[in-house]
């Protein structure tokens, strides 16, 4: 019987998924339920944003999604990746070749100059980077004059761009970043959440953002709440404003156990 | 502050353990030596307790003043013996008959070794000899033997053993008795003994005389030794003197004492270098211990704590750590010197035990060098850290080298007045000999200290041309960046291991031009390609029968053999070296000799020839008479100088007419020269000269080289003994490589996390931490090389006129030196590495 094909559903592609996710710290009286049940997707190609008040279980979920941490049950993909039950050895070269980090600080070795920060997954992976791809990404965060300084020579705001410049040059599934704007001013911030923006927009590259300002949430597709380790609520098309709104609607809704510190 | 102190230490358990190492080390090496000294000392002492013990009063010969230690003595006189066997208060007397002789082994040669053969009389009760197999010789054709003898010779019960000394020819004996030592010991100090009877012991020693080498009398009971003494004194003639057995011990004690003193200074030394190098370990590990707490002491800075209470704290934690390391490295190295001593007891000195002295200079000594040690070390880290203002250490981690400039000028003066100083003294700008040695040697300690400052300076472009070896991978790149990250940190460590390469690397170099010297000097002068000789540490020196050179003559393709004879000589009163030859003037063309004046043919029966040096030492020329008494020579001698020959180091010496031979210490020739024709096969002689020396068992054939390397076979020991001291610094090495390697990766610990988050392997982390490490043990081993060859070329310079005039380097050692080094690098970076390797991620990336 004949039928007409039905159009397919538009693909959303998820990057990362999550389903279920427990992960607790130590035992007995002292236990601390870091996630409860955590189940997300991050889609392909787009900017999430995760936030949430201090010790709600922000950097633990992007750990356990990023290969960093174990989680006590449930599951994490990274593309066709299953990570739960991987070893050390897999977890590595999946980290190598798959996710790009940014931290707050201590992104960079001091004893290599930009470049070779930027470069340096791919040497430790051995491999050579694409060299169109590396100039083109060093030339949007606007660093080709900084390329041989050593990274006590830069300022804070141009030491998160070479991060941002390593994490994107192996063009990696996802880019974890754990509040990487949360040593840097005003204007330095604007510049590193607007070329994060810009590689989501002009390169499709799939990025997940913990932080704590509203404003740099706003530069994300979409805002993720967690609150004592559940998502409370999924914000997609954030705005400043309705960051604060959302933030404070849940905060009073949810009576925290005075663990924010 | 000082609870701040104490809690702050009990935080930092792991550092303080990696601190307290050095200083263990250093004040342990101190108290073991000094343990070892002194207990040495005490065994040694109670083993020469052993000689005559029990005794009271010691007749002994009157030494001839010119004697050497090998002089053929007349004894104690029979009738001397008989005399004060009669005294009044003489309960027992036991007459001692002993001296060296040479006995062959299963294998046709001469029994050698350090310690010597000696023949005894079975009869003498003064030593506690126990009869473990067989029976006591009875007749003049037996012997009994030690046990020592049975294991070194491989001789025993029911075989025959042949043995001769100097006035014997080679005579067979029955082994009919096998003995030990009270204790169960099987030698005193490693010697092996001949019992024989008496008679024939006298033979053996005394050439057939009725005489004794010491008379041991035991006092009645009632009399004290002195009483005893004095009851003896006028019975015994002008040929024998007589002391208590109390003076007899002080006197051999304090001859013992001038070798293991010497000893315990070597050991010391060891001690002191260990301190030294320890210094290094302890203030590096300080200075990057105090980087580490910044922010700490910034933060006490800023709530109000003064420049001198931060200097206090870290003063008053030196002085905790010290004394508590001393004490704990004091208590090892006292344990350490008692297991030492064991084993130096029961393995060089067999003495069956040993006596254990903890001298209370051991633990002050060490406790007291540890903990002054440590708190000048760690001065100047703390007064840097006072310095540092609050604001700066409270920004944030990446902070910039400090400056090496001080350090570098520094260095490069003392460096410059080293040299300056060696420039001058070499070129005798001084004009006295003394003052010229002086201005050397201090400029090679400056020299030496201004090199260690400028380590820092020369790590940077150093470390990262050595790095450059590992760099085909990226960890290796990675820890070549390390190594060269913080120069002066780099620079100390290496420091360490650079000291005791350069001073192995400078006696190596030394004693490689002295032996290069010689050898090129050799084979200038000798023209013979072949040598008869036996082993240097026969008891008796080695001889043949002179008719072999008659035979020698006869084998095809030798041109010419020569036997030479020595003597050590007295002439005009100062001791002497004395040839002849029953062909002197063929000895002075096999020695490449030179005459200057007159000929060797005028020697004749009263002429004398001597080389220039040795002339000009006694100030005696052509025509000139001396007197000669030879070793066993009744009278002197009056000669006339006939020749003079130019100086040269083969020839060195007198030459005297064979006549006197028979009055050498030796009557037979010590040495025999073949000059083998221009074209004939040198292998097929030596194969026949062999044949002829079949029955020669004290001597051997031999090369050039072979004959070298037992002139040269002393040096051998000397390298032997500086590699342990190499040992030493390598064992320190490792653990200032660990020390720092340990606390850098502590210090880099987020750098590592973050390294392994974006996906460093844990293999390629280990990697990177070896590299590091065996860059800078390498860095230490080059620049330890390089000033120990420039020093060692120094010294050798400064001994030019000695007759050192080659330079000669000792590419093995160094190249066991630089391979020992990677090896340093390998183990110092094990702990480091798999810490480093092991870092949680989650920890290191977490912040504040
Ligand atoms: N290694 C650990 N051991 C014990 N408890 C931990 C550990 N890591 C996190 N926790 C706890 O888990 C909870 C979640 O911590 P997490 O670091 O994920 O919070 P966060 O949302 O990132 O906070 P912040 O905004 O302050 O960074 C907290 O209560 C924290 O104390
Ligand atoms: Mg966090």
């Amino acid at each position: 019987m004949p039928l007409a094909t039905p159009p397919a559903p538009p693909i959303v592609r998820n990057a990362v998924t999550a389903s279920g996710l427990w992960r607790a710290y130590g035992s007995g009286e002292a236990q601390v339920v870091a996630l409860r049940d955590v189940s997300v997707a991050f889609a392909s190609g787009a900017f999430t944003a995760i936030m949430g008040p201090s010790g709600s279980g922000k950097s633990t979920l992007m750990h356990c999604l990023a290969g960093l941490d174990t989680t006590d049950r449930g599951t994490v993909n990274i593309g066709d990746t299953v990570l739960t039950g991987l070893g050390d050895k897999a977890l590595t070269k999946l980290r190598r070749d798959k996710i790009g980090f940014i931290f707050q600080q201590f992104n960079l070795l001091p004893t290599l100059t930009a470049e070779e920060n930027i470069l340096l997954p791919a040497s430790i992976a051995g491999a050579k980077a694409d060299p169109a791809w590396v100039n083109r990404v060093i030339a949007t965060l606007d660093l080709s004059d900084r390329l041989s300084h050593k990274p006590t020579e830069l300022s804070g705001g141009q030491q998160q761009r070479v991060a941002c410049a390593r994490a994107l040059a192996t063009r990696p599934d996802v880019v974890f970043a754990d509040e990487p704007t949360g040593n840097l001013d005003t204007r330095s911030s604007a510049e590193v959440l607007g070329f994060l923006r810009k590689s989501v927009d002009d390169f499709g590259q799939t990025i997940v953002m913990v932080t704590h300002d509203p404003s740099a949430a706003a530069y994300a597709d979409r805002v993720v709440f967690l609150a004592d380790g559940q998502i409370v609520r999924d914000l997609h098309g954030p705005t400043a404003d309705s960051v604060i709104d959302t933030m404070r609607d849940f905060e009073n809704a949810v009576p925290l156990a005075g663990k924010a510190a | 502050m000082l609870r701040a102190t104490l809690k702050g230490m009990a935080a930092r358990k792991a550092r303080l353990a990696l601190t307290s190492l050095a200083v263990v080390l250093g004040s342990a090496f101190i108290a073991a030596a000094l343990v070892l000294t002194a207990s040495i000392k005490t065994t040694v002492d109670d083993l020469n307790g052993d000689s005559y013990a029990g005794s009271d009063v010691l007749v002994q010969p009157v030494e001839p003043e010119t004697a050497g230690e090998r002089h053929v003595r007349d004894g104690v006189p029979a009738d001397t013996l008989a005399a004060v066997e009669a005294a009044d208060g003489v309960a027992d007397v036991s007459a001692t008959v002993t001296w060296m002789v040479n006995a062959i082994d299963d294998n046709g040669k001469v029994l050698g070794g350090f310690a010597p053969t000696m023949a005894v009389n079975w009869g003498d009760e003064s030593v506690d000899r126990e009869l473990r197999e067989g029976r006591a010789p009875e007749s003049d054709d037996e012997v009994a033997v030690s046990a020592q003898f049975v294991a070194d010779a491989g001789l025993g019960l029911g075989d025959t053993v042949t043995a001769y000394s100097l006035s014997t020819d080679e005579t067979v004996y029955d082994i009919v008795g096998v003995f030990g030592y009270s204790g169960d010991r099987d030698s005193l100090a490693g010697a092996t003994e001949l019992a024989f009877t008496t008679v024939e012991a006298q033979r053996l020693v005394f050439d057939g005389r009725d005489m004794y080498t010491a008379v041991a009398l035991t006092a009645a009971e009632g009399t004290s030794a002195e009483e005893l003494l004095r009851t003896i004194e006028p019975l015994i003639g002008d040929e024998s003197t007589a002391m208590t057995w109390d003076a007899y011990m002080e006197e051999t004690n304090a001859r013992a004492a001038q070798t293991t003193n010497l000893i315990g200074y070597f050991l010391l030394g060891f001690g002191l270098i260990a301190v030294f190098v320890s210094v290094f370990l302890i203030a590096n590990t300080f200075t990057i211990v105090i980087a580490g707490r910044l922010k700490e002491i910034a933060m006490m800075r800023a709530i109000g704590a003064s420049r001198g209470q931060v200097i206090r704290s870290v003063l008053a934690e030196a002085l905790l750590l010290g004394a508590v390391a001393s004490v704990v490295g004091a208590a090892l190295g006292i344990a350490a010197g008692a297991g030492l001593t064991t084993v130096v007891a029961n393995s060089f000195l067999d003495t069956g035990g040993s006596s254990l002295t903890v001298p209370v200079s051991a633990p002050i000594a060490a406790i007291g060098v540890g903990i002054a040690v440590t708190v000048l070390s760690a001065l100047a880290p703390a007064v840097r850290a006072s310095r540092i203002p609050p604001v700066e250490a409270m920004r944030s981690a990446a902070k910039a080298d400090k400056p090496i400039t001080v350090p570098t000028v520094a260095g490069a003066i003392v460096t410059a007045v080293g040299v300056t100083g060696i420039a001058l003294g070499l070129t005798d700008s001084f004009g006295s000999d003394r003052t010229d040695m002086l201005a050397a040697a201090v400029g090679a300690g400056l020299v030496f200290v201004g090199v260690s400052l400028l380590t820092a300076w020369l790590s940077k472009p150093l470390v990262s041309l050595l790095g450059l070896l590992w760099s085909w991978t990226f960890a290796g790149k990675l820890g070549r960046r390390n190594a060269s990250r913080n120069p002066r940190r780099t620079a100390v460590t290496a420091a360490a291991l650079m000291i005791g390469v350069t001073l192995v690397t400078a006696t190596g170099t030394l004693l490689t031009s002295v032996e290069k010297s010689l050898a090129s000097q050799f084979e200038d002068n000798i023209r013979a390609e072949l040598f008869i000789t036996g082993p240097v540490t026969s008891s008796v020196p080695a001889t043949f029968d002179p008719e072999v050179m008659d035979d020698l003559r006869e084998v095809d393709g030798v041109d010419a053999a020569v036997d030479v004879y020595y003597d050590l000589a007295q002439i005009d009163g100062t001791e002497q070296y004395v040839n002849t030859s029953s062909d002197l003037p063929g000895i002075v063309e096999q020695f490449g000799g030179e005459l200057l004046e007159g000929s060797m043919g005028d020697i004749g029966e009263d002429g004398v020839a001597v080389n220039e040096w040795s002339a000009n030492d006694l100030g005696v020329g052509v025509g000139d008479t001396v007197e000669a008494t030879f070793t066993r020579g009744t009278e002197a001698h009056e000669l006339t100088v006939v020749a003079i020959l130019a100086d040269n180091e083969e020839t060195d010496g007198w030459y005297v007419s064979p006549k006197y031979a028979e009055e050498f210490y030796t009557p037979e020739p010590n040495l025999g020269l073949v000059d083998v024709a221009e074209g004939a096969d040198v292998d097929a002689v030596t194969a026949e000269v062999e044949t002829l020396l079949a029955d020669e068992p004290a001597v051997s054939v031999q090369n050039h080289e072979e004959y070298l390397s037992q002139l040269t076979v002393f040096f051998d020991y000397a390298v032997i003994a500086i590699q342990l001291l190499l040992g030493l610094a390598m064992v320190v090495a490792v653990i200032g490589v660990i020390n720092t390697l340990i606390l850098s990766v502590l210090e880099r610990t987020r750098e590592l996390g973050m390294l392994r988050a974006i996906g460093m392997t844990r293999g390629q982390t280990v990697r990177m931490v070896t590299v590091e490490s065996v860059t800078i043990a390498l860095f230490g081993a080059v620049l330890g090389v390089g000033t120990g060859l420039v020093l060692g070329w120094i010294v050798q310079l400064a001994l030019v006129d000695s007759g050192i005039d080659e330079f000669a380097v000792p590419t093995a050692l160094i190249a066991g030196y630089l391979a020992a080094a990677v090896l340093v690098g390998l183990l110092a970076a094990i702990a480091p590495a798999v810490r480093a390797s092991k870092v949680n991620i989650l920890g290191a990336i977490a912040y504040e």
